[in-house]
């Protein structure tokens, strides 16, 4: 964000009184917003408009639902337009040779401040028109396996299960472990698998910067020798479901056959322990283990960490519903992918197949491979610190301006084809 | 028992030398894994909350020495989940199984069906009285713990009660019932919704220091009549009679069926039934119990009955010895052994050929 603004800073043009009139206002804003994007917030407002006229005389649930969406553009677009119109007059009272001196000082003023706050409420325009991502106000469940690098990959996935743990303590997230398997050292625990459940909504929003694989660079505990191993370890931010289904709007409800995030109960086979022999009073097992299998995508989910089968159900539901959410999502903005391609002549998508992110401690750095982010606080990232707020912060903004871009390319060919 | 191959002893002892003791009775590396957690997460917390001089480390190692002698899992921690239901485990008292509790949510399903199709019929017996469950033997006293919670929501009046012979299984029944309210997974009204009470059902004691169970139903349940198979034309008093009873045999407790671990820590009289000498000629020594339940559950017209078994041959028996008790009775009704639809066996989580069967028996009217 920092780095952003400096050179925001740099590129404005020092303008000043020296502004020629003949360029107008529109010179002013140019660098923040694009014709395109200026016309789909007229045409947003203009909506808003409209709905709030129809709520004054009777109120529908629905529309009042969409004027909500609406308002925050509406808003800030009014801003941006009472600035420009600020910065127009102001001129032209400082291009009126009738304007005395005192008058002329007082308005050389105004005219910066105007010009110093453009940019801000320009950029929050953007991200207000950005369409919100259909998870956002979810809860978050977090995967995290080890990928390539045997031992070593397990022991930095249980690191990493502790930083996120500790980051969604600090943020005041609360953290449930939901499931961890883990092969249990004497010293230090290998991981193999773990979930973490995060019950704050929005969640999804803040977390979904983490998904795809991290890197770590370093000499493993297990290394006789001193070299630098690299090893993977894939993170995956799925969106959770309340249990209920009608608690979410229509859309969303995974009960509702309608939606598109419905799971048909006849497609999944579920299996509890099946174990051959005796059983009943004969014999007592502490096994509680279950597996679902949605049979269409063969996405399996097996939970046993519970010592109640019903908590194993519970979980395990959760987590097919959060994966084939998930997926179906992806597979929708695929879709849209394909479409802009077309347009942007390939578009920077990462999936969550990509790397992300590394982890350097011979340089005590973390780098993110999509914003070119370092910070060299490595320890504190680890803990789940500031260090790793920056991070994400720098590839939230990254992922807006991404989906700016992918906008205004869409808006564009729309255009041309009009 | 298959031996547990040296390779896995060896991947055990590399991850965590606690894990080749809890494997001699967990058997598989991923259900030792699960216990030592258990273990350790009870271990630790254990050492914050009680003042002791032992560290959790040592305290752990003593729980797992203490589990790999086969001492249950549920006896060290005190307690198992059933349903959403903590309840308390202790010596003396059989520990609740997974199947029981398949039977006990069947149990409640068909209970609110059978709800569900009289008020279809527009006159619902229901709301004369409150809807009566007696659960026979019933140990920690889950079953009637668990029919609260799933039946609760769905009817005003509940009346359930639960018997046993053990004073040590009642005293544990109460406690459970008051730990469930306590933590909020029972409804309130459960403290007065749900009774036990201490009665004989093989009646079979000869100086009569514990009533019988129809002496304690008449004396606790007055309207449940003379208990009279004569009168033909009286109500059914009772709309649930269920029972998980000691249902192994003499030889089966001894030959290897019945896990080491059972037979040596839990309570012989939740496992085998006494040996009664003459008098039940007509069914094996271990199926007395249904032989007594299930005339009992004609005599109080029963609507229904669910009965564990050990395994689909008692529970094939315990169809036959119904039909046979029934056929001199006027009233219909209909034995089945469940799960035996490939559906509901895959969905409960049991065997197709092995292990547990119930069975149900509902009276057509």
């Amino acid at each position: 964000m920092l780095v952003k603004s400096i050179c925001r800073n740099i590129l404005r043009p020092r303008l000043g009184l020296k502004l020629s009139p003949l360029r107008g206002v529109h010179t002013a804003s140019d660098y923040a917003l694009s014709p395109a994007l200026l016309s789909r917030a007229r045409l947003l407002a203009d909506e808003h408009t409209k709905l709030a006229e129809r709520l004054g005389e009777s109120f529908d649930a629905k529309t009042a639902k969409r004027a909500g969406e609406l308002a925050p553009v509406a808003n800030i677009l009014k801003e941006w337009v009472h600035a420009n119109d600020s910065i127009v007059e102001l001129k032209s009272l400082l291009n009126d040779p009738d304007t005395d001196s005192e008058l002329r000082s007082l308005a050389t003023e105004d005219l910066e401040s105007s010009r110093d706050t453009l940019p801000t409420i320009s950029d929050r325009l953007k991200k207000a028109l950005i369409p919100r991502h259909p998870f956002a106000d979810l809860p978050c469940l977090l995967e995290i396996r080890p990928g390539a690098g045997g031992d070593e990959a397990g022991l930095f996935a249980f690191e990493m299960l502790r930083m996120y743990v500790a980051f969604c303590s600090r943020r005041g997230l609360r953290p449930t472990i939901l499931k961890q398997d883990t092969e249990v050292g004497a010293s230090d625990d290998r991981l193999i698998e773990a979930v973490i459940e995060i019950e704050a909504n929005g969640a999804y929003d803040i977390l979904r910067t983490e998904s795809g694989v991290h890197r770590v660079q370093r000499v493993p505990a297990t290394e006789t020798k001193g070299r630098t191993h690299t090893s993977a370890v894939s993170v995956m931010v799925l969106p959770s479901f309340p249990e209920d289904g009608s608690e979410m709007d229509s859309a969303m409800n995974f009960e509702d056959p309608s939606s598109d995030y419905y799971i048909d109960p006849q497609e999944v086979r579920v299996e509890k322990m099946r174990a051959g022999g005796a059983g009943g009073q004969h014999v007592n097992k502490t096994e509680s283990a279950i597996r679902l299998t949605h049979i269409p995508t063969h996405t399996v989910v097996s939970m046993q960490d519970e010592r109640s089968q019903q908590a194993n159900r519970r979980k395990a539901w959760q987590m097919l519903r959060a994966k084939l959410a998930e997926a179906r999502q992806e597979a929708r903005e695929q879709e849209l992918m394909q479409l802009r391609r077309g347009i942007l002549g390939g578009v920077a998508k990462m999936g969550r197949g990509d790397k992300i992110r590394t982890y350097n401690f011979g340089q005590s750095r973390c780098t993110d491979h999509r914003t070119g982010i370092t910070v060299h606080n490595l320890d504190g990232i680890l803990d789940g610190g500031d260090g790793l707020d920056t991070v994400m912060d720098s590839v939230r903004a990254w992922i807006a301006d991404r989906e700016v871009e992918a906008m205004v390319a869409e808006d564009m060919a729309n255009a041309k084809s009009k | 028992m298959p031996r547990i191959p040296f390779s896995v002893i060896i991947k055990a002892q590399r991850e965590n030398n606690l894990l080749p003791i809890l494997l001699k009775e967990c058997r598989t590396i991923d259900s030792a894994r699960n216990e030592l957690r258990w273990l350790r997460e009870r271990a630790v917390r254990d050492s914050q909350s009680l003042p002791s001089k032992a560290g959790w480390r040592s305290r752990l190692r003593s729980m797992c020495r203490m589990r790999s002698r086969g001492y249950p899992l549920q006896y060290i921690l005190g307690d198992q989940p059933f349903g959403d239901l903590e309840i308390l485990c202790r010596r003396g008292v059989l520990i609740p199984r997974p199947e029981t509790e398949s039977y006990t949510y069947q149990a409640a399903n068909l209970v609110r069906q059978m709800a569900l199709g009289h008020n279809d019929k527009s006159k619902s017996p229901n709301q004369a009285r409150p809807l009566r469950v007696i659960d026979l033997c019933t140990g920690t006293g889950c079953i009637p713990l668990l029919l609260h919670a799933l039946l609760c929501p769905h009817f005003q009046e509940l009346e359930i009660t639960g018997v046993d012979i053990s004073p040590t299984a009642l005293d544990l029944a109460r406690e459970n019932l008051e730990h469930n309210l306590q933590l909020g997974q029972l409804a309130p009204r459960a403290g007065t919704d749900i009774h036990f009470y201490r009665a004989d059902v093989l009646g079979h004691n000869s100086d009569n220091s514990v009533p019988s169970i129809e002496s304690m139903l008449q004396t606790q349940h007055p309207n449940l009549g003379a208990l009279d198979i004569s009168s033909p034309d009286q109500e059914s008093e009772c709309d649930l009679l269920i029972s998980n009873p000691p249902y192994i045999s003499q030889t089966d407790f001894r030959n290897g069926t019945t896990a080491r671990s059972v037979r040596r820590f839990e309570p012989k009289l939740a496992l085998v039934p006494p040996y009664l000498g003459s008098g039940m000629e007509d069914c094996m020594p271990e199926d007395i119990f249904y032989h007594r339940i299930l005339t009992l559950a004609l005599k109080l017209k029963a609507k229904l009955t669910v009965l564990e078994c050990g395994d689909s041959h008692q529970a094939n028996r315990v169809v036959a010895l119904h039909k046979r008790l029934a056929s001199a009775e006027s009233g219909q009704s209909r034995a089945e052994v469940w799960p035996s639809r490939e559906q509901d066996l895959a969905d409960n989580g049991f065997h197709e050929t092995d292990g547990s069967r119930g069975v149900i028996i509902r009276t057509l009217r």
